[in-house]
């Protein structure tokens, strides 16, 4: 392990004044080049210097020939040159007085070869001499607030947000990038480490634990370095905010060579739950999973949740509710007969029903019905908290009818804005279920409107979820986490 | 509690080339950490049987005991519900002679626990986490329905319960069928102390405590296999 990281040094790797590209290719699209391109892309606003051995220019900037060239100071280095070149490289970023390096480049200990081994023993005696290394064989970093990324792709996004999200696997790194994008996640910054020679999993962690920026932890791993300094590290991290653990790699790999029952039973698949669990982290098993529970995590408020509503339509809703509510450890209490009536007062007739759950079984039922309903059921003592499952999709149908476009004649704006004024009325949380049976090439409409609802909802705080299980067992996560939360 | 007791039966056994306890040296062990274990004297010689069954008292259980025998179920060297002395003897004979060629043969006479709810605690090493403590149903179902659940040594009595909490069987804790509610603290207790025993005794590597019989409410470890590194 290196020496613990000061908060500057992670602040100007974070957040480099300045930036250099160390293997910034002329021809074709190299790391180096695209790295470069997406940085002008997403607005980077510091210099950066590129660096490339044989000079001249490259779209207009000067390309120089050594890191001992660049006339300016920079904060950050991203290295992308052939392994056996890089810990040269590094050396000269270090020596200009840069706080940190991501190498991008591959060809190391990942290769297992005695050559890969000790070109990554070299990275790792420079950086223990004072400059932080992130690889190699990685995708480095993405901040959205200070414009630095070396994800694949110029299209994320700007806006920061409170996820802290850290990887060894680069893909999973860049899928998550784009899949919070999608659903509207926001990150204060995501960190794929690779080989992880230097910084890693535990250090990461700690960092984002201090990171005021950082509300919600999310975290990659498929091994981790020192198992006792990662445990002490999750629990003391858990104590403060959430860490969502998408573990790889569960299998009881081989038999091990044990005589007791208890070694023969306590394989990874079994050890790693438990000490997640010990340390109160939220163990998730796929990276959509994750995503969901970091928006429970993001945008319900901090607490547990026990009784539900449910309102909406659609196949055998009261069973469906039930049932994924009952394995989640929720519950969806009937109202009481007076209350009852007066939901059953305002919902259509016939087939509707005015539960708990509440079947309004007509789709085209309006905002403002809803918003009566949902302001009924809230007033139920017992409730904290709703879940509305949407039947939006049914408007393709009088869309066809009215052969007006389908964004047009679908009120979820006015949905959304009635829900966040329920929300902000009662203090009763509504979690929006955006389910969508028409997502195939004739409704490419209806998928794209879906996209437009689940953006308008999530940007009045309003957590999305694509089905009923998954809404419930992101909220189950939520309530385990704060239930055992350690004060 | 005494460290240095159970550091002297892990040092005999190290002299003596094996790499597990006796069960009458793991029960003394455990003993050492303040865990309950059942009442037993080991009988080496035919003679001092009588006055082992005397003292522990009818009904009993016989076990073949030899370090190098580390499943006496599974070698039918356990008879449980004997009520005599003069069934005592001749069980000693017939175990003795199931032993024959283990140098440490010798019969342990052990109080029979009564109770119908068996439970298994256990310590492993784990290669990134260190000592684990195991807690789960005991006895058969232990391999058959693997109910069990694990927490990094050093426990709190916290992660105790949570352990009790987690498996499924979880309402065999309860009050039952007549049977009192088992006594938690009791069990968090032994959760806790196998974890210190992990984390001192470097040289323990593996423990089995199955079954721990719930006796009314109080667990005590009925077997017991303390594997060395």
């Amino acid at each position: 392990m290196g020496a613990a990281v000061s908060t500057t040094d992670f602040e100007r790797i974070f957040h480099p004044r300045n930036l250099a590209i160390v293997g910034v290719s002329k021809e074709g699209l190299g790391f180096g080049a695209g790295i470069c391109n997406s940085l002008r892309a997403i607005g980077y606003g510091g210099e950066i210097y590129l660096v490339n051995p044989k000079g001249g220019t490259w779209n207009g900037q000067t390309l120089y020939p050594r890191v001992e060239d660049i006339p300016g100071r920079f904060d950050l280095a991203i290295i992308a040159v052939a392994a056996p070149a890089v810990p040269a490289a590094l050396e000269a970023c270090r020596m200009k007085g840069a706080a940190g390096a991501s190498i991008v480049s591959s060809g190391f200990k990942e290769l297992g070869t005695a050559e890969g081994i000790a070109l990554e023993q070299e990275i790792l005696a420079i950086a223990r001499r004072g400059i932080r290394v992130i690889g190699p064989n990685c995708f480095g970093i993405y901040c959205p607030r200070s414009g630095l990324t070396m994800l694949p792709g110029p299209d994320l996004s700007r806006q920061s947000g409170p996820i802290g999200f850290s990887s060894q696997s680069g893909g999973m790194a860049v899928d998550f990038a784009n899949l919070g994008k999608s659903m509207g996640l926001q990150f204060s910054k995501m960190v794929s480490f690779g080989n992880g020679a230097d910084l890693r999993e535990t250090e990461l962690l700690q960092y984002f634990g201090e990171d005021p920026e950082t509300r919600v932890v999310g975290m990659y791993i498929e091994g981790v370095r020192d198992g006792e300094a990662f445990f002490q590290a999750l629990r003391a991290t858990a104590a403060r905010k959430p860490v969502i653990v998408n573990k790889g790699g569960l299998s009881d790999a081989g038999a091990r060579a044990v005589q007791s029952h208890t070694a023969s039973m306590g394989g990874s698949g079994r050890i790693w739950p438990a000490i997640l669990r010990q340390a109160n982290a939220v163990q998730v098993r796929s990276m959509a999973e994750m995503a969901d529970a970091c928006q429970a995590f993001t945008l319900l408020p901090g607490r547990v949740y026990r009784n539900l509503t449910v309102l909406g339509g659609g196949g055998a809703l009261g069973v469906a509710a039930a049932d994924a509510a009952e394995t989640c450890g929720l519950s969806i209490p009937p109202f009481d007969d007076a209350l009852a009536g007066r939901i059953d007062a305002l919902l259509p007739k016939p087939g509707s029903s005015p539960g708990n759950p509440v079947d309004v079984a007509n789709p085209f039922v309006a905002p403002r019905t809803l918003k009566e309903i949902m302001r009924l059921a809230a007033s139920d003592p017992r409730i904290d908290l709703q879940i509305f499952n949407s039947l939006i999709h049914h408007y393709k149908n009088m869309a066809r009818i009215t052969g007006r476009p389908v964004r047009e004649v679908t009120p979820y704006l006015e949905l959304a804005d009635d829900i966040q004024a329920v929300v902000a009325e009662t203090g009763k949380p509504i979690v929006v279920i955006l389910f969508n049976p028409k997502s195939g090439m004739d409704h490419l409409d209806v998928v794209e409107m879906f996209a437009d609802a689940r953006r308008a909802f999530v940007q009045r705080g309003i957590p999305v979820f694509n089905t009923l299980s998954e809404g419930l067992r992101a909220i189950g996560h939520l309530n385990a986490y704060y239930e055992r939360k350690r004060s | 509690m005494s460290k240095a007791k159970a550091q002297e039966l892990i040092r005999t056994a190290q002299r003596e080339g094996r790499t597990t306890l006796s069960e009458y040296e793991a029960k003394q062990l455990l003993a050492a950490y303040d865990i309950p274990v059942t009442r037993e004297i080991l009988v080496q010689q035919r003679e001092a049987l009588t006055d082992a069954v005397r003292r522990i008292g009818c009904p009993l259980v016989l076990k073949g005991c030899a370090a190098r025998i580390a499943h006496k179920t599974e070698k039918n060297l356990v008879r449980v519900d004997v009520r005599s002395e003069a069934e005592a003897l001749a069980i000693f004979d017939e175990l003795m002679a199931a032993m024959a060629g283990e140098a440490d043969a010798a019969v342990l006479a052990q109080e029979m626990v009564s109770g119908r709810r068996e439970l298994v605690v256990g310590l492993t090493r784990d290669p990134q986490f260190g000592a684990c403590v195991m807690f789960g149903l005991g006895g058969i179902f232990t391999e058959i329905l693997k109910d069990i659940s694990f927490r990094k040594a050093p426990l709190e009595p916290r992660d105790a319960l949570e352990m009790m909490h987690e498996i499924k069987g979880r309402k065999i804790l309860e009050a039952v069928r007549g049977m009192p509610a088992a006594d938690t603290a009791a069990l968090a207790r032994i959760l806790i102390q196998v974890g210190a025993i992990g984390l001192e005794l470097d040289s323990v590597a593996e423990i089995d405590l199955n079954p721990v019989i719930l006796a009314g409410a109080k667990p005590v470890a009925v077997d017991a296999l303390v594997v060395l590194k």
